[in-house]
C-alpha cells in the first residue's frame, strides 16, 4: 500500500504539474494575442489610409507612399488590402491585385503554395485568390494535384476568382475525376466564370462521368451559354432521368420562349421528376400555348408536378390565372386543390372576396360565382377567415351565407 | 458438534475491499477514454480552425447551389419570447430559406401573437402528410413575409411538432431549433457547409449549444457574451464546454455521434423520412432520431455521415435552479436509457461499426452505469470507514487525484476554447472560467451523478415528466398577454 501511495503522489505531482502548464498556457497565450491584435490595430490605423488612397487613385504605385515595411508591417498592409478586395470592383480592385504584385505579396504567397504544412498551402491558394494575380495560375494549376482535399479545392477556387482562359481548362478536367472531386462544388466555380467555362463543359460534356454530368447542366443553365441549348435540348431524351429534368430545368433558366414544343414533349415523359421540371420551365418561358397543357398536368398522380404547373400557370398572367380557375371546376380533387392554394398565393381570392362589396350588381355575381367554386373546391380555410376577420361586414355577411354549414364539406 | 457459522463480517469486508479496487480500474479506464477524446477533439479542433476561411461561407452564401434549408420551431406556450425569436431567424445570414411554426397546442396567446406581429392569415396550403401526425388545425401565411409558414394543431408533443413541421416544409433539408433559443446570424451557414463539402453522403450535422443565461440579447440577437452571475448556471457553462468541444467533436471524429442537439441540428429531410421522423415515444427525440439514423443506414450499408461541427452557435437558457436542474436532467437520462433499451441490439454488434462496439458500449458503461458506481463507490468508503478498513491516506490522495484529473479535462475543455472560438472574451470571464473548472469537481458533478441514479428508478418505474425549464428569460420583457390557460407540463 506503501508503494500505491507513493505512486499516487506522484501522479498528483504529474497532474499538478500539467494544470500549472495548462494554466500558464491559456494565460500566456491569451496575452500574447491580445498584444499582437492591439500592435496589429495601432499600424492598421497608420497604414489604412494611405492604402485607401492610393486604392482610390492617389498615385501610380503603392510602395513609395508606405515606405519600407518589415514583415509583420507587410502582413497588415496585406489583410487591409485583401479586407478591401471583397468588397471593391472595377479599377479600384485592379489596382489591389497591382499593389499585391509590387510589395511581393503575389510572390510570398506563390512561394508558399510549396510549403510542406497543408494549412499554410491551402491558406496561400486562399489568399492568391483575392489577390486574383493571373501570375499565380501556373502555380495554382498545379497545386490542384495536392494530395490534401481541402488543398485542392482551395487551389480550384482560386483558379476561379482568377477568371483566366488557362484556369477554365483544368477545372473542366477536375470533373472528369469524381474520386478526387466533387462535380458540384467545382460546377459552382465554373458557373461563376461566365460564358466561357460553359462554352469549355458543352465541348467536354461526353467525358464526363454521369453525376458530373448532372452538375453540368445546372451549370450550363446558370450561365445562360448561347452554345448550351442545342446540348441542353439534346439532353432531353437522355436514358439518364436527373440529366433529363436537370435538362429542362436549365432550359427555363437560360428562357428561349423557342424551347417551348421541346418542353411540352417532357411533360409527358415517363418520369415524374422530369415532368415537375418541365412544367416549372414551361411556367418561366410563359408561353400561352403552353397553359392549357399545364392545365392538363394539375390532375398529375405526383405532387410536385401538379404544384410546378399551378405555379407555372399563376406566373403567366391572366390566361394562366383563367386556366387556373377553370381548375376549380375540375373532377380531379387533387387538380381543385392546387388550384385555390395557387389562387389564394396570387391574391386572386382577395380580389373576389373584395368585390363582394361592390356597388356594381354584375361584378358582385362574377365574384359570388367564383366564391361558390371555391367552396365547391372542398379548401375554403381562407374564405373562412374572411367571414370572420373581413373589415367590410357586407363582405362578411355575403361570405357567411355562401358559406353556411351545410355547403362547405369537411 | 456445532453448526459452521457463517461470517458475515468477512463477505462484508471482501466484498467493500473488492468493490472498491474495482471503482480504481473503472475510475482509470474512464479518465484514460476521456483523455482519448480530448486529445482527438484537440487535434479536430486546431485542424478545424485551419481550415476555415471566411471565404468559404461568403461562397456558400452566394452560390445558387446551395441547399435551401426549412427551420422548423416547434412552439408550445412560448407567447413570451416567441416574435422576437421569429423576427431572429428570419434575420439569418443565408440565402434561401423557410420558417416553419409549429404552434403545438398552446394554450397560451402564442398563435395570437404570431398572427398580430406577421399579419398572418390563413391559407388552404396543401401539403403531403408523409409522416402521421396529430390533427392540423390550419396553415397560416404572411402577406409581409413570404418564408414564414405558421402551423396551427392539436397538441402532439415535440417529436408530433417536428414531424408536422416536415411534412409541410418544402425544402430538402430541415433545421430544427428550439423557440426558446437564439441562433446566431452565420450560423445556418456555417452547419450547411458539411452538406456541401459531401452532398451525397451527409445526413446530418449538429451545431454548438452555448449558453446565454448572463448575456445581453436585443432583437433576438445575442449583442454581449458573458458569463452567468450565478453559479449553477456557471458551472453548466464549464459542463457544457467539456461536453460539446472535447466530448461530440471527439464521438464525431470517430464517425460515432450519437446526440444532435435538439435545439440546433440540420437533417437530410429525405433520410429522417425515411426512418419515419421523430419518435414521440422517447423523452429525447434528438438523440432516438440520430440512434435510428445510425442503425438504418448501418443495415443499409449506406455511406453516410453525421457530424458534430463546433462554430454554427445556439444560445440556449439553462436552469438557474437545482429543481429545474434535477428535472431537465432527469429527463435527458431517462431519454438515453430508452433509447438504449430500443437499440440493445446494436451493442457489442461488429456490424454497427465503431458504434456498435465502442460507442454505445461507452455510454452504458459510463454514461449509465457509471453515476450508480460513482454513488456506490461514495457509500462504499464510508462503510470502508466504519468497517474500520478504510485506508485514510490512501483514500485521501485517491480522492485528490480524481478531482486533479476532473479539474485537468475542464480545464482542457477551456483551452480548446481559448485556441478556437474564445467566445467570452474578457479576462474576468476567463478567470471566472477557470475557477468554476475547479470548483465544479466539488460537488457539481457528484449532484448530477445522483440526478441520473433517480433517473434511473423513474425509468424502471416507467415516469414520464417533461419538466418546465421554469424560464428567467434572457429578452426584454414582452407587453402584456390576453388572459391564457394554464401551462401543462410537456
Amino acid at each position: 500500500m506503501h508503494t500505491t501511495s507513493e505512486l499516487l503522489i506522484q501522479v498528483l505531482w504529474g497532474l499538478g504539474g500539467v494544470l500549472t502548464f495548462l494554466f500558464l498556457f491559456i494565460v500566456v497565450n491569451k496575452a500574447m494575442r491580445e498584444l499582437k491584435e492591439r500592435r496589429a490595430a495601432t499600424l492598421r490605423k497608420e497604414l489604412e489610409p494611405r492604402i485607401l488612397e492610393y486604392v482610390n487613385g492617389k498615385g501610380e504605385r503603392l510602395g513609395p507612399q508606405l515606405g519600407h515595411l518589415g514583415g509583420f508591417e507587410r502582413s497588415v498592409a496585406e489583410e487591409i488590402l485583401l479586407d478591401n478586395a471583397r468588397f471593391l470592383k472595377g479599377t479600384a480592385r485592379s489596382r489591389i491585385t497591382a499593389a499585391c504584385e509590387e510589395l511581393g505579396l503575389v510572390q510570398d504567397r506563390i512561394a508558399q503554395l510549396r510549403h510542406p504544412r497543408w494549412w499554410k498551402r491551402a491558406e496561400a491558394a486562399e489568399k492568391l485568390a483575392s489577390m486574383k494575380s493571373p501570375k499565380a495560375a501556373p502555380e495554382l494549376i498545379v497545386l490542384m494535384h495536392d494530395e490534401v482535399p481541402d488543398v485542392r479545392m482551395r487551389a480550384a477556387r482560386a483558379l476561379g476568382q482568377l477568371d483566366t482562359r488557362t484556369s477554365i481548362k483544368p477545372l473542366v478536367e477536375a470533373m472528369q475525376d469524381p474520386n478526387r472531386w466533387s462535380a458540384l462544388r467545382i460546377a459552382d466555380i465554373l458557373a461563376g466564370m461566365g460564358t466561357d467555362a460553359a462554352d469549355e463543359l458543352v465541348e467536354n460534356f461526353n467525358t464526363l462521368p454521369i453525376k458530373a454530368r448532372v452538375a453540368a447542366v445546372d451549370c450550363l443553365g446558370r450561365a445562360k451559354s448561347l452554345r448550351a441549348p442545342g446540348l441542353l435540348l439534346r439532353l432531353l431524351t437522355d436514358p439518364d432521368r436527373n440529366i433529363r429534368a436537370r435538362a429542362a430545368h436549365s432550359l427555363g433558366l437560360i428562357g428561349d420562349p423557342n424551347f417551348t414544343p421541346d418542353l411540352l414533349k417532357s411533360l409527358s415523359d415517363a418520369e415524374w421528376p422530369v415532368r415537375a421540371m418541365a412544367a416549372k420551365a414551361l411556367g418561366k418561358l410563359a408561353r400561352p400555348e403552353a397553359v392549357e397543357p399545364l392545365a392538363r398536368v394539375l390532375k398529375d398522380k405526383e405532387w410536385w408536378v401538379r404544384i410546378n404547373a399551378a405555379e407555372g400557370l399563376r406566373s403567366m398572367g391572366d390566361k394562366g390565372l383563367s386556366a387556373l380557375v377553370g381548375a376549380l371546376s375540375s373532377e380531379d380533387r387533387y387538380a381543385r386543390h392546387a388550384a385555390v392554394a395557387t389562387l389564394e398565393g396570387a391574391g386572386v381570392v382577395d380580389q373576389y372576396v373584395g368585390m363582394l362589396a361592390s356597388a356594381d350588381e354584375k361584378e358582385r355575381e362574377q365574384a359570388l360565382s367564383f366564391i361558390r367554386k371555391i367552396v365547391a373546391s372542398e379548401r375554403t380555410d381562407s374564405l373562412m377567415q374572411s367571414a370572420a376577420r373581413h373589415a367590410q361586414e357586407k363582405v362578411r355577411e355575403q361570405l357567411s351565407r355562401v358559406l353556411k354549414p351545410g355547403e362547405v364539406k369537411p | 458438534m456445532t453448526p459452521l457459522a457463517f461470517d458475515w463480517h468477512a463477505l462484508l469486508l471482501k466484498s467493500v475491499i473488492t468493490f472498491n479496487e474495482f471503482v480504481i480500474y473503472y475510475f482509470l479506464t474512464l479518465n484514460t477514454v476521456y483523455l482519448l477524446l480530448f486529445v482527438v477533439s484537440l487535434f479536430e479542433v486546431v485542424r478545424f480552425v485551419r481550415r476555415t476561411f471566411f471565404s468559404d461561407y461568403q461562397q456558400i452564401l452566394k452560390s445558387e447551389m446551395t441547399w435551401p434549408i426549412s427551420i422548423l420551431v416547434p412552439a408550445h406556450n412560448e407567447e413570451q419570447g416567441i416574435v422576437d425569436t421569429i423576427r431572429s431567424l428570419l434575420q439569418l445570414n443565408y440565402g434561401e430559406f423557410e420558417v416553419v411554426v409549429v404552434n403545438d397546442g398552446s394554450t397560451d396567446a402564442t398563435l395570437e401573437r404570431l398572427i398580430k406581429a406577421f399579419d398572418l392569415r390563413k391559407t388552404d396550403r396543401i401539403y403531403r402528410r408523409t409522416l402521421p401526425t396529430a390533427r392540423v388545425l390550419g396553415i397560416y401565411a404572411s402577406l409581409e413575409v413570404p418564408n414564414l409558414t405558421v402551423v396551427d394543431k392539436e397538441k402532439g408533443g415535440k417529436s408530433d411538432a417536428l414531424n408536422t413541421g416536415i411534412n409541410i416544409s418544402r425544402y430538402p433539408l430541415f433545421c430544427s431549433v428550439d423557440a426558446d433559443s437564439v441562433i446566431e446570424e452565420n450560423a445556418l451557414l456555417r452547419v450547411v457547409k458539411p452538406f456541401m463539402e459531401h452532398p451525397e453522403e451527409m445526413v446530418a450535422v449538429g451545431g454548438i449549444v452555448r449558453i446565454i443565461n448572463g448575456c445581453e440579447v436585443r432583437d433576438g440577437r445575442v449583442t454581449r457574451i458573458s458569463l452567468p452571475r450565478r453559479a449553477l448556471p456557471v458551472f453548466q457553462v464549464v459542463e457544457y464546454l467539456r461536453a460539446f468541444l472535447s466530448g461530440r467533436i471527439g464521438w464525431s471524429v470517430l464517425r460515432s455521434l450519437l446526440i444532435i442537439s435538439g435545439a440546433f441540428g440540420l437533417y437530410k429531410k429525405s433520410e429522417v423520412m425515411a426512418v419515419g421522423g421523430y419518435d414521440s415515444t422517447t423523452d429525447t427525440e434528438d438523440l432516438e432520431l440520430v440512434v435510428k439514423l445510425h442503425e438504418t443506414l448501418k443495415k443499409q450499408k449506406t455511406r453516410y455521415r453525421i457530424v458534430f461541427v463546433p462554430d454554427p452557435v445556439c444560445w440556449t437558457e439553462v436552469p438557474e435552479k437545482f429543481k429545474t436542474l434535477l428535472m431537465q436532467r432527469n429527463r435527458w437520462h431517462r431519454g438515453l436509457l430508452q433509447s438504449f433499451s430500443r437499440h440493445w441490439r446494436m451493442l457489442f454488434n461488429p456490424r454497427y461499426g465503431v458504434i456498435g462496439t465502442l460507442a454505445l458500449p461507452y455510454f452504458l458503461v459510463f454514461e449509465m452505469l457509471g453515476p450508480f458506481i460513482e454513488v456506490l463507490g461514495y457509500l462504499s468508503v464510508i462503510a470502508a470507514y466504519f468497517l474500520g478498513i478504510l485506508n485514510q491516506e490512501f483514500f485521501l490522495l485517491f480522492l485528490l487525484v480524481a478531482v486533479f484529473y476532473g479539474v485537468f479535462l475542464s480545464i482542457a475543455a477551456v483551452l480548446l476554447e481559448e485556441i478556437s472560438f474564445r467566445r467570452y472574451p474578457g479576462w474576468e470571464d476567463l478567470a471566472r472560467l477557470i475557477w468554476y473548472s475547479i470548483w465544479e469537481n466539488l460537488g457539481f458533478r457528484q449532484l448530477l451523478a445522483l440526478f441520473k441514479v433517480k433517473a434511473f428508478f423513474d425509468f424502471i418505474r416507467r415516469r414520464r415528466r417533461w419538466g418546465e425549464m421554469g424560464h428567467k428569460g434572457f429578452r426584454e420583457p414582452a407587453p402584456a398577454s390576453p388572459p391564457a390557460g394554464p401551462r401543462p407540463p410537456r
